[in-house]
């Protein structure tokens, strides 16, 4: 039996579809066009069958992006390597790329990464298309920054304080509010709303709460995720 | 699977791990079957709802590795009778 995109509960599809939108916008930190030649790589990464080993910089390869991109050849190799390797990643690799790309900036690319591998990840397991991305749209980015970022000792990156009360991965992009949002709302669509986390029985009247955690761990093993 | 679960019984569980295995893996054949037989055996609703926890977490590992999440020591001891019993505490953090 096929399933079609007429089958997906609504609040799921506006959550994708949003946040598959604001791949072409304007960002925080970076503008539309930037966002979505970012995308254009991470869907690359995720899709390819026999991808560039992590060492290697997809930027340096003749052929896989292109040879004059908006974004610099630091952010598209990062993004490669989160969408393909994430695994793979370390702290020294991170203070590298932050070098070359602001913390804040590195944030909302993290956040265009896992847009595209969400989206793309759901469509794949059902057999759907992938949608195309949009027309890049014109404007600045917002360059919105929370006045109390800190230091995280459960993150590399930097975060809105109070560092560390919350878990690492609710914390992780709070120092860029926009991203922040767009991840979470795909989150409560997609697994469990944030204020029903604590209850072990939840369900939304499909999954019960242990097979929804059944598939996750599988997932996470698969990914090498050890969070 | 019952070591998996810990004994618990959960309904679907080999097709929820299989659609789940395939579906991070590109062995299409193998997607497409595993779907079949979530669909046969727990209907399109589950489905749907266990392609959007596969999405989540495709998501949200991406989150915590390119941000360098690390758990509290508190809470990784706290699990690790789970983790042991699911087989998950075999998983070693490349950090």
């Amino acid at each position: 039996m096929r399933i079609s995109l007429s089958d997906v509960r609504q609040d799921l599809a506006l959550a994708h579809e949003q946040a598959w939108s604001a791949l072409s916008e304007p960002g925080t930190w970076w503008s539309g066009a930037q966002r979505r030649e970012l995308a254009q790589t991470a869907l690359l990464a995720v899709t390819e069958v026999e991808p560039l080993p992590p060492w290697v910089a997809v930027s340096t390869v003749e052929g896989r992006i292109s040879a004059s991109t908006i974004a610099p050849g630091a952010a598209h190799d990062a993004v490669y390597r989160i969408a393909r390797h994430a695994a793979t990643l370390t702290r020294e690799w991170y203070e590298r790329v932050t070098q070359e790309i602001d913390s804040l900036a590195f944030v909302e690319l993290c956040g265009i990464v896992c847009t595209v591998a969400t989206v793309v990840a759901f469509r794949r397991a059902l057999d759907l298309e992938v949608p195309e991305l949009a027309a890049a749209k014109f404007g600045e980015p917002s360059h919105h920054k929370p006045d109390n970022i800190v230091d995280a000792t459960l993150n590399w990156v930097p975060v809105v304080a109070p560092a560390d009360e919350n878990a690492a991965v609710v914390q992780a992009f709070t120092a860029v509010p926009q991203t922040n949002r767009v991840i979470w709302a795909m989150a409560d669509a997609q697994y469990i709303p944030d204020k029903e986390m604590v209850d072990p029985h939840w369900t939304r009247g499909t999954l019960t709460r242990v097979q929804m955690e059944l598939v996750a761990t599988r997932v996470s093993q698969q990914r090498e995720c050890f969070y | 699977m019952q070591t998996a679960t810990g004994g618990v019984a959960v309904s679907f569980a080999q097709q929820l791990v299989d659609f789940a295995t395939a579906a991070t893996e590109f062995d299409l054949p193998a997607l497409a079957k595993s779907r079949d037989e979530l669909i046969s055996a727990a209907g399109v609703a589950i489905t749907i709802d266990t392609a959007a926890v596969i999405a989540n977490f495709e998501m949200m590992t991406r989150l915590a590795d390119s941000t360098g999440a690390r758990m509290q020591t508190e809470v990784v001891a706290d699990r690790l009778v789970v983790a042991q019993a699911m087989g998950v505490d075999k998983v070693v953090s490349r950090r």
